[in-house]
């Protein structure tokens, strides 16, 4: 059975290519294919071409002088400057914290959500909501909910007899706010894609574990997270890849401070860019930045395909 | 092993009632088929033995104990699903070990059930495969593996065939059968197929909207049939039925076909209306004299073994079960006899099937009472 279907597949294979050397479909394919192909150079492989030029020339505008080229130079002050490593380590530190944290919320409202509710659209829509708002404006409202004098956080920490914290004073605690703010907007994202896959395991399997005599624990562990590794392994992608790229949520939260302790990669490449003028060093910084999330891309995509 | 009892069983879905009132002992080691059309209630009422649905009323009982309010898990039981329900991610071994894992039986018992269970079922060679590595009929005996290996008071059986082609099917219908005869365990049993209700069971229990039409023996209900829904729906092809007028002890028939009542002719008086079915299979070639049936032939269907008729008496379309080398052609006219013998007479407006007063002292309630 399975050798003739094999056969089969390879014959079809056999023909594809047959139809594929053809001099006419050939064209045929270059014609349809080639709008894509130009698309897709415009925007993508022009742009991080560039990027990748300047980073090796000395280009900042506030200098009045022509582009220069200097090779490597830009990375080696990058690797000499301690407040690339500073926002480096924080870039890293916030996707450390905030990806498994929106995991494990998201998928506490995945599974919320997924619960037999009368009305099912209040809660898909609560979980839409803050996916749906943008993230500066996260920001903000997180930098009213942490404000010391007015902030919802100290009035209900107060309230339980607990000390007043001057959020935004200290590097800890602003770092702390931050990534909070973080992890209660990306978990409704992580929840949603948790959600649809939650939907795909089959009734029928509970039923099957509740006569086997698994409890709602047990459940879950031997079922629910096995069955939904391959809904955790895409959330984790596309979370990670925009962890590395925070800029917002600190930005609208406290420009990176106090000091440097909640500077990000991408705000450091922003200031670089926009505020100093300085497109070379700027470019470098976000050469390093594009090579941080294809590395972390590669290491998933190859766990995805061990996983199949 | 044990006996089921559900005593005034119903299920309602907010005002809709599906299941209104179900009555059933199910013996030890008895293998009893709920069989019926989709919406019946056949598969909810398994359900809720299996304690997926809750009870709205009544009391079921499994063994000596009351379960009404227990969770599946606590029932004893083992459900083989319509779609198998095999853990996607487990091997074979896996899936069949899960419920003695759960129940904390030591790792030697485990592997000697489940090793002892794939022999009987033909699946060895499969323990290590995945779900998605077997074919249809092979996921099918993997969750019959599963059931058997907890050695439950009761097995449930849901439509468990009915993902299989037809060749499939008939081999392991033949296969639950005798693995039936082999561990002697109690099943209930539910489907649609009213072949795999006559080849397995030893109780029939024929449902239609959401109650039990009746209750018997696959020869009490082939053969005697207590209403019109029962016989058309055990049998294939179904029962005919024709409309007939009683006069001189003889249902007459359109067309000057006749049949005799027998019996019935007691209860039964001239000018009252009634409905006669005739099985397919006992229509005989050759009048007899007292019982006839004439029509005009419209079809045709040799089916090797023997043949189909298709003929019209009066508008209303019957078939026939013939020799195989009996070919009438389209268009003629045929006379038909029939065994009086298996002749059912229904009356019309209850649909329920007239006995002589023997037979319905026998018969008890079923044939008569509403």
């Amino acid at each position: 059975m399975s050798g003739a279907v094999h056969s089969a597949l390879r014959l079809k294979q056999r023909r594809d290519w047959a139809s594929f050397m053809d001099p006419s479909d050939r064209a045929l394919a270059f014609w349809l294919l080639a709008p894509t192909a130009i698309l897709l150079l415009l925007i993508i492989v022009y742009p991080v071409g560039r990027l990748v030029w300047t980073s090796l020339h000395n280009l900042s505008l506030t200098s009045g002088l022509p582009a220069e080229f200097v090779g490597l130079e830009n990375f080696e002050i990058m690797l000499d400057d301690p407040i690339f490593w500073a926002a480096l380590w924080n870039t890293v530190l916030i996707t450390i914290i905030t990806v498994p944290g929106a995991l494990l919320v998201g998928l506490g409202l995945a599974l919320l959500a997924n619960l037999p509710f009368r009305y099912r659209w209040p809660v898909r829509l609560s979980l839409l909501v803050p996916w749906a708002l943008p993230l500066s404006f996260v920001g903000l409202i997180f930098a009213w909910f942490f404000q010391s004098q007015y902030g919802v956080v100290n009035d209900i920490l107060m309230r339980f007899g607990l000390p007043r914290i001057i959020w935004f004073n200290s590097p800890e605690w602003s770092f702390t706010a931050i990534c909070l703010a973080i992890i209660w907007k990306t978990s409704s994202f992580v929840g949603l894609i948790l959600l649809a896959g939650l939907q795909t395991i089959p009734r029928s399997l509970y039923e099957a574990a509740d006569v086997d005599g698994a409890g709602r624990l047990r459940q879950f562990f031997e079922i629910t997270l096995p069955l939904l590794k391959p809904a955790i392994v895409v959330a984790l992608i596309f979370r990670t890849i925009t962890a590395l790229q925070t800029f917002d949520i600190p930005y609208t939260m406290t420009r990176g401070g106090p000091g440097t302790s909640t500077a990000t990669l991408a705000m450091y490449i922003h200031q670089n860019t926009v505020s100093f003028l300085d497109l070379g060093y700027g470019s470098a910084l976000a050469v390093a930045m594009f090579v941080l999330s294809m590395g972390v891309t590669v290491i998933y995509l190859r766990m995805m395909g061990k996983g199949h | 092993m044990a006996s089921v009892k559900l005593e005034g069983i119903r299920k309602s879905y907010g005002a809709v009632e599906v299941v209104k009132g179900i009555d059933l002992e199910v013996a030890d080691k008895e293998l009893v088929v709920l069989v019926g059309p989709s919406g019946c209630g056949k598969s909810t009422t398994l359900r809720m033995i299996a304690g997926l649905e809750s009870i709205t009323a009544g009391t079921l009982t499994i063994g000596d104990r009351t379960v009404n309010g227990l969770p599946p898990r606590e029932r004893d039981i083992a459900m083989v699903f319509q779609d198998y329900a095999l853990y996607p991610h487990k091997t074979v071994y896996e899936n069949m070990a899960f419920g003695l894992k759960v129940r904390n039986h030591p790792r030697h018992e485990i592997d000697s059930r489940v090793k002892q269970a794939a022999e009987t079922l033909g699946i060895a060679h499969l323990l290590d495969r995945k779900p998605s590595q077997l074919s249809g009929g092979q996921r099918q005996r993997v969750a019959m593996g599963r059931a058997i290996v907890r050695r439950p008071q009761v097995f449930l059986f849901d439509e468990p065939l009915s993902n299989l082609d037809a060749k499939l099917r008939g081999q392991v219908r033949t296969e639950i059968k005798k693995l039936h005869q082999d561990i002697a365990a109690t099943i209930i049993y539910v489907t649609h197929d009213q072949v795999e209700a006559m080849t397995l069971a030893d109780r029939i229990v024929v449902m239609r909207n959401g109650e039990i039409e009746q209750l018997g023996t696959p020869d009490d209900v082939y053969n005697t049939p207590a209403t019109m829904f029962v016989a058309s729906f055990i049998g294939a092809p179904a029962m005919n039925f024709l409309s007939a007028t009683v006069s001189g002890g003889h249902a007459r028939l359109a067309e000057g076909g006749r049949v005799p009542l027998g019996a019935l002719a007691a209860i039964l008086s001239d000018g009252d209306k009634v409905k006669v079915g005739i099985r397919p299979e006992h229509f005989l070639e050759e009048s007899n004299g007292d019982c006839t049936v004439t029509g005009t032939v419209q079809v045709v269907e040799p089916l090797g073994a023997d043949t189909l008729v298709h003929f019209t008496v009066g508008g209303e379309t019957m078939t026939a079960r013939v020799a195989a080398q009996t070919r009438p052609a389209p268009g003629t006219r045929v006379t038909l006899g029939c065994d009086p013998a298996r002749i059912h007479i229904f009356d019309p407006v209850s649909e329920r099937a007239y006995r002589p007063q023997a037979a319905q002292e026998r018969h008890g309630s079923m044939a008569v009472e509403a």
